[in-house]
C-alpha cells in the first residue's frame, strides 16, 4: 500500500491555456460547391443545395444568408437539401467547410436570382439596378419613391414571363502538396483560437474536474453567434471527454469497450462551464467573410487542461486520457522523486 | 411466444393491443405505435434518449418489458407540445438554442421536465444532477441548463414570456441569433430519422461480422439461412456486380469481406428479413470456415520488416506518410540553446453520436436504386455505390437522412452498399438499424497517435527547429487516413513561425477497427502534443508560457510550414482576448496553481458536490455559473 500523500488540502486548482489553428475546407485540393436558388411565390425563396445539416446549424445559417441576400427573412426561406437526384452537389460535412463553402455558394445564387429581379422593377421604375434595395420583404427605389413587397415584385416578374432563379458554384482553390517536402496551399482561409482551462485535481482520487473553459475564436463572421457558442461548447465538451475520460480499448484486436457502459461519455455533471468570445477577422477572397467553428473549437482544450494540471499539481501527462490511475501513478513517481531528492540532500 | 393483450393510454390516448412479450415499452411505442420520438441510443439504460414517463414517473423505456406498462399512462415527447404550440420548455430549448442533432432531444426535454415537475425552483445544480441520466453529445450541455433555466423562471412568473421570442424581426440577420429552422421538429420529437422510417413491404436487414481480427475465409455457405422462411434475401460479396471497394481516399474496403477479414467487426454477409428477429436466427445458420491468421495491433510491429501484409497491395502497412521539410533540421538543433524532446499519445475515440447508424434503402418505381441514410457525404457515396454496383450514377440516389450526430463518423459508407446489395436482391424495401454495441465496433474511431517531439530553442525563448515524428494506427482500412495524416502534419508544428521544419506523419495499418475522419482530424492530436511541448519549453527556459507563445506566434506575412505566405493573421488577437476573459494572471512558472491569484473566479462552475469534500477548498468559489 501507498503512504497517503502529504499534501493538504487534497484538492488542488490551476490553470492552462493552449492555442490552435486549423484551415478551412478541404485540405490541399480545390474545393467547391453549388447552389440553386429562387424568389419564390409570396416573396419567398426556395434553396436547393446538397447541403449537410449534422447538428451544427448550418441550414439556419443558410437561411440567414439568403434573407439578407434577398432581403426576406429568414422564416421565408425554404431549403431542399442533400438528395443526390434533387440538387447540385455541396460535397461534405466535414473540413469545417459548410459555413464557408457553401454559404457563399448560396450567397451567389441569391444574387442572380436577385439580379433577374431587380432587372424587371429597375426597367419598370425606370432607375439603375443599383438603386434599388431589398430589405425586410421590400423591394424600393433607394429614394423612397417607389416600392413593392416582395411577393408583388415576384408576381409583376413571373407576370413579364420571368422565374427570378439563379445558380451559384463557390470554389476554393487550394493546391496540393509536394510530396517530397509539403510545400503548398492547403486552404486559403485559416481560423486561430486560443482556450484557458482551469482544472481541480483532487490529490488523493486522481480525479480532475474541469471547472472552467474560456475559448477565443476567430471565425470570419459569426453569422449566427448563438450557433457558433454552441460549437464551441460542443467542441471543448467532446475533448474533455478525450481529455479525461474517453477511450476506446482493445487487446489484442478485440474490443473491449463495446457499450456506454464501459466507453465513458461526458455527462451534465463532467462538464466545465464554457465561456466564449467570438472573433472576427473576414476572410478576404470570398464573397461573405465567413470562415468556420465546426472543427478548431476543439483544438486548444485537451493541452490546456494539461497544462492546468500540471500547474495545480506539478505532474505532466504525456497520454491521454488523464485518468485518475495516471494522475495518481504520476503524483506518486513526483513524490518518490521528491524523497529520493530529500535523502540524498 | 404467446402474444398478449396490452392496455395503456399513451400521450391521453387509449390504446388496446395484441403483442408479444419480448417486447420493450420503446419498442412497442416505436415499432407498433409509430410513435417515434422516443429514440433508442443504447438499449442499455445509459444514454436516456428513450426517456418516457409512465404514471408520471421518468423512465428509461429501453429497460422497461412492455408487460410492466399495463395499465398505466405514458407521455412521450410527443405529448409535450400544448394545443399545437410549443410548450414553455419547448420554446426555451428554442431561444437558447439548445438542440443541435436533435437525436438526444426528446429525452433530454423528458429529463428537464422531470426536473422542474419534481422542483419548480430547481438550481443549476440540481438541474444538471436530474440531466445527469441523459446524454448530449453535440451541445456541451450549456445551453440545456440555460433552456431549463430560463423556462423555470418563466413558468414561476419571474421572467416574462416574451423573453422566449426571437430578438430580430427585421433584417439584417446575420449576426444575429435567429432561431434555428429546425427546432421545433427536433423538441417536439416530429423528425424522422433514418431508424425512425417505414415503408409498406419493408424487411430488416442484420449483418454478420467477423469475429476475428484477421482470419482467412476458407468457406462461407448461406444455403441454411436462405432456406429460412421469412428470409428474402442473403447477400455476400457473390453479390457484387462492379468493381468492389469503397473508402474515402482508396477504395480498399469491400462491401463484404472477400475471402479475408481484417478486423473483430468486418461485415462478412447479411440477411434481409421479414423481421428482425428472423434476420438474427438466419445469421447463425450462415456457415464461415475461417484461418486465423496473426493479427497486427501495435503500429511499431507493422511496420516492421516481414511483418504480416494487411491488404496484399500495400506489402510495408504504410496507408499513407506525408513529410514536411523546411530549412535545415539538423542546423537549426545545433544551434539552438536548448533542445527539448518528448514523446506524446493519444488515445482512440469512439464518436458516439447518439443516433447509431441507420438506412432506408428501396427502389423508386422507375427502378433508381434509392439509400436514405444519415450519410455526411452522399455525393461520393453515390460515386462509389455506381461503381460498386455497376449501375448509371444517375440511377443511384443517395438522400440525407436527418444525421443524429457525425462529428466525421458518417462519412465511411461502411453499410450503404450492403443495403443496396439486399435490396437489388430483394426487390423490396429494406432497413437496417445498428445497435449501440454494432455501432462502436463497425464503425472509425479517432486516430490514435504516438509523437515524438523535438524543439530547438534560442535562449530568449524563439523556436529554432522542430522536429515532429507521428505514427498512427489505421486500423484495417484506410476511410479517411491519408487525409487525416495530411491534416495532421500540416498544422501539427501549430500558429508558430518556424524556419526549419521537419514532420512526418505516417499511418499504418494494423487488424484494430479501422481510424477514420473525427472532428478536427488528426490536427487535434497533432496540436495536443505541441501545445504540451511549449509549456514544457517554457519551464526549462523558465519562462511565461504565455510570452514563450507570443514571442512566436505567426503574423501577417510570414510563411506556413508549408511555405504558404500568410495573410490577415488574428493569432494574437484571438490568444490576447482568451486570457482577458479568463482574467488570466501572467507568471514565469508553471506549476503555480497554489499561489495564483486569478483562480475560482466567476465563469467556471462549482465543483462536483457529489461525495462529501474531506478538506476545505483553498480558495472558496466566490462566482457561481450565472
Ligand atoms: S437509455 Fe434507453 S436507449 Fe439509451
Ligand atoms: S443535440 Fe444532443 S446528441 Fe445531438
Amino acid at each position: 500500500m501507498n503512504a497517503p500523500l502529504r499534501i493538504f488540502p487534497k484538492q488542488k486548482r490551476g490553470r492552462g491555456v493552449a492555442a490552435g489553428w486549423y484551415g478551412i475546407a478541404r485540405t490541399a485540393t480545390i474545393d467547391r460547391a453549388g447552389a440553386w436558388a429562387e424568389l419564390d411565390d409570396g416573396g419567398t425563396a426556395k434553396i436547393i443545395t446538397g447541403v449537410t445539416e449534422i447538428g451544427e446549424g448550418i441550414l439556419t445559417v443558410l437561411a440567414q444568408i439568403v434573407a439578407d441576400e434577398l432581403g426576406i427573412r429568414p422564416k421565408d426561406v425554404t431549403i431542399g437539401d442533400n438528395d443526390t437526384a434533387r440538387s447540385p452537389e455541396a460535397a461534405h460535412a466535414g473540413a469545417t467547410r459548410q459555413t464557408y463553402m457553401i454559404g457563399n455558394a448560396v450567397a451567389l445564387a441569391c444574387r442572380e436570382a436577385r439580379q433577374r429581379l431587380v432587372k424587371e422593377l429597375a426597367q419598370k421604375w425606370q432607375v439603375s439596378e443599383d438603386d434599388i434595395i431589398c430589405s425586410n420583404g421590400i423591394i424600393r427605389t433607394l429614394d423612397h419613391s417607389q416600392s413593392m413587397t416582395m411577393s408583388e415584385a415576384v408576381q409583376y416578374c413571373k407576370n413579364r414571363g420571368v422565374v427570378p432563379v439563379g445558380s451559384g458554384s463557390f470554389t476554393a482553390n487550394h493546391t496540393g502538396l509536394d510530396p517530397e517536402n509539403g510545400s503548398g496551399n492547403p486552404w486559403q482561409a485559416y481560423v486561430y483560437g486560443a482556450q484557458v482551462a482551469e482544472v481541480e485535481v483532487d490529490t488523493e482520487t486522481g480525479e480532475v474536474q474541469v471547472l472552467g473553459v474560456w475559448a477565443s475564436h476567430d471565425v470570419g463572421r459569426a453569422v449566427n453567434p448563438q450557433g457558433v457558442e454552441g460549437q464551441i461548447e460542443g467542441g471543448v465538451v467532446m475533448a474533455v471527454g478525450q481529455t479525461l475520460m474517453e477511450d476506446y480499448k482493445q487487446e489484442e484486436g478485440y474490443p473491449t469497450s463495446m457499450n456506454l457502459a464501459k466507453y465513458i461519455l461526458p455527462t451534465s455533471l463532467d462538464v466545465p462551464q464554457v465561456n466564449s468570445v467570438i472573433i472576427e477577422d473576414p476572410d478576404p477572397l470570398s464573397p461573405l467573410g465567413v470562415k468556420g467553428i465546426g472543427e478548431p473549437s476543439m483544438i486548444p482544450t485537451a493541452p490546456a487542461i494539461i497544462n492546468a494540471i500540471y500547474d495545480a499539481v506539478g505532474v505532466r501527462i504525456h497520454s491521454l486520457p488523464a485518468t485518475p490511475e495516471k494522475v495518481l501513478a504520476a503524483l506518486r513517481e513526483k513524490r518518490e522523486r521528491a524523497d529520493t531528492h530529500e535523502m540524498l540532500a | 411466444m404467446a402474444s398478449f393483450d396490452i392496455q395503456m393510454t399513451v400521450n391521453g390516448r387509449p390504446v388496446k393491443q395484441s403483442v408479444s412479450p419480448h417486447l420493450r415499452l420503446l419498442d412497442f411505442l416505436r415499432e407498433e405505435l409509430h410513435w417515434t420520438g422516443s429514440k433508442e441510443g443504447c438499449g442499455a439504460g445509459e444514454c436516456g434518449s428513450c426517456s418516457v414517463f409512465v404514471d408520471g414517473v421518468l423512465m428509461k423505456s429501453c429497460l422497461m418489458p412492455v408487460a410492466k406498462a399495463q395499465h398505466s399512462e405514458i407521455e412521450t415527447i410527443e405529448g409535450l407540445e400544448e394545443q399545437g404550440k410549443l410548450n414553455v420548455l419547448q420554446q426555451a430549448f428554442q431561444k437558447t438554442g439548445a438542440s443541435q442533432c436533435g437525436y438526444c432531444i426528446p429525452g433530454m426535454m423528458m429529463a428537464a421536465t422531470a426536473a422542474l415537475r419534481a422542483n419548480p425552483y430547481a438550481g443549476r445544480e440540481e438541474i444538471k444532477e436530474r440531466l445527469g441520466g441523459n446524454i448530449c453529445r453535440c451541445t456541451g450541455y450549456q445551453k440545456m441548463f440555460e433552456a431549463t433555466e430560463l423556462a423555470r423562471d418563466v413558468m414561476n412568473g419571474k421572467l416574462t414570456i416574451e423573453l422566449l421570442k426571437e430578438e430580430k424581426e427585421e433584417g439584417p440577420f446575420i449576426g444575429s441569433n435567429s432561431f434555428r429552422i429546425d427546432t421545433s421538429s427536433k423538441v417536439t420529437g416530429a423528425l424522422k430519422y433514418a431508424g425512425d422510417m417505414v415503408m409498406p413491404q419493408m424487411l430488416h436487414m442484420q449483418v454478420l461480422r467477423s469475429p476475428y481480427p484477421h482470419a482467412e475465409i476458407l468457406e462461407l455457405d448461406t444455403s441454411e439461412a436462405e432456406a429460412m422462411a421469412g428470409v428474402e434475401a442473403v447477400v455476400t460479396h457473390r453479390d457484387v456486380q462492379g468493381i468492389d471497394g469503397f473508402g474515402v481516399f482508396t477504395d480498399d474496403q469491400p462491401v463484404l469481406a472477400r475471402g479475408k477479414v481484417r478486423y473483430v467487426g468486418d461485415a462478412i454477409a447479411a440477411v434481409a428479413a421479414e423481421d428482425v428477429l428472423t434476420a438474427k436466427e438466419a445469421l447463425k445458420k450462415i456457415k464461415v470456415r475461417y484461418r486465423e491468421l496473426v493479427a497486427i495491433t501495435k503500429t511499431e510491429d507493422a511496420i516492421k520488416t516481414g511483418a504480416v501484409i494487411i491488404h496484399d497491395d500495400v506489402p510495408d502497412n504504410i496507408v499513407m506518410h506525408i513529410p514536411i521539410r523546411k530549412g535545415n533540421v539538423d542546423k537549426g538543433m545545433a544551434e539552438a540553446d536548448f533542445v527539448i524532446e518528448e514523446t506524446y499519445y493519444t488515445q482512440p475515440v469512439e464518436h458516439a453520436y447518439l443516433e447509431p447508424e441507420a438506412g432506408l434503402a428501396y427502389l423508386d418505381a422507375d427502378g433508381t436504386l434509392v439509400i436514405q441514410s444519415p450519410s455526411q457525404n452522399i455525393t461520393h457515396h453515390r460515386q462509389k455505390l455506381a461503381k460498386i454496383l455497376d449501375m448509371p450514377v444517375n440511377r443511384v440516389r443517395m438522400i440525407m437522412s436527418p444525421v443524429g450526430g457525425g462529428f466525421g463518423g458518417k462519412e465511411d459508407m461502411h453499410y450503404q452498399g450492403i443495403l443496396a446489395l439486399a435490396v437489388l436482391k430483394s426487390r423490396r424495401p429494406v432497413r437496417y438499424v445498428f445497435t449501440r454495441e454494432e455501432s462502436i465496433i463497425a464503425s472509425a474511431k479517432r486516430h490514435p497517435f504516438s509523437i515524438k517531439y523535438q524543439l530547438g530553442l534560442n535562449r530568449e525563448g524563439l523556436i529554432q527547429a522542430s522536429k515532429i515524428h507521428m505514427l498512427a494506427d489505421a486500423g484495417a482500412y484506410n476511410c479517411s487516413t491519408e487525409g487525416v495524416m495530411r491534416k495532421a502534419a500540416i498544422l501539427a508544428a501549430g500558429p508558430y513561425a518556424i524556419e526549419n521544419l521537419m514532420v512526418d506523419a505516417i499511418g499504418v495499418y494494423t487488424n484494430n477497427t479501422p481510424s477514420g475522419a473525427m472532428r478536427s482530424f488528426g490536427a487535434m492530436q497533432s496540436q495536443f502534443a505541441t501545445e504540451c511541448h511549449l509549456d514544457l519549453c517554457a519551464e526549462k527556459l523558465e519562462m511565461d508560457p504565455v510570452e514563450l507563445r507570443r514571442k512566436n506566434f505567426f503574423k501577417e506575412g510570414d510563411e506556413t510550414h508549408t511555405r504558404q505566405e500568410l495573410g490577415s493573421v488574428s493569432m494574437l488577437e484571438v490568444f490576447n482576448s482568451a486570457l482577458d476573459l479568463a482574467d488570466w494572471e501572467t507568471g514565469i512558472s508553471n506549476s503555480r496553481g497554489a499561489t495564483r491569484s486569478d483562480l475560482a473566479q466567476s465563469g467556471n462552475r462549482p465543483p462536483c458536490t457529489l461525495g462529501a469534500r474531506q478538506f476545505p477548498l483553498e480558495t472558496i468559489p466566490t462566482g457561481q455559473a450565472a
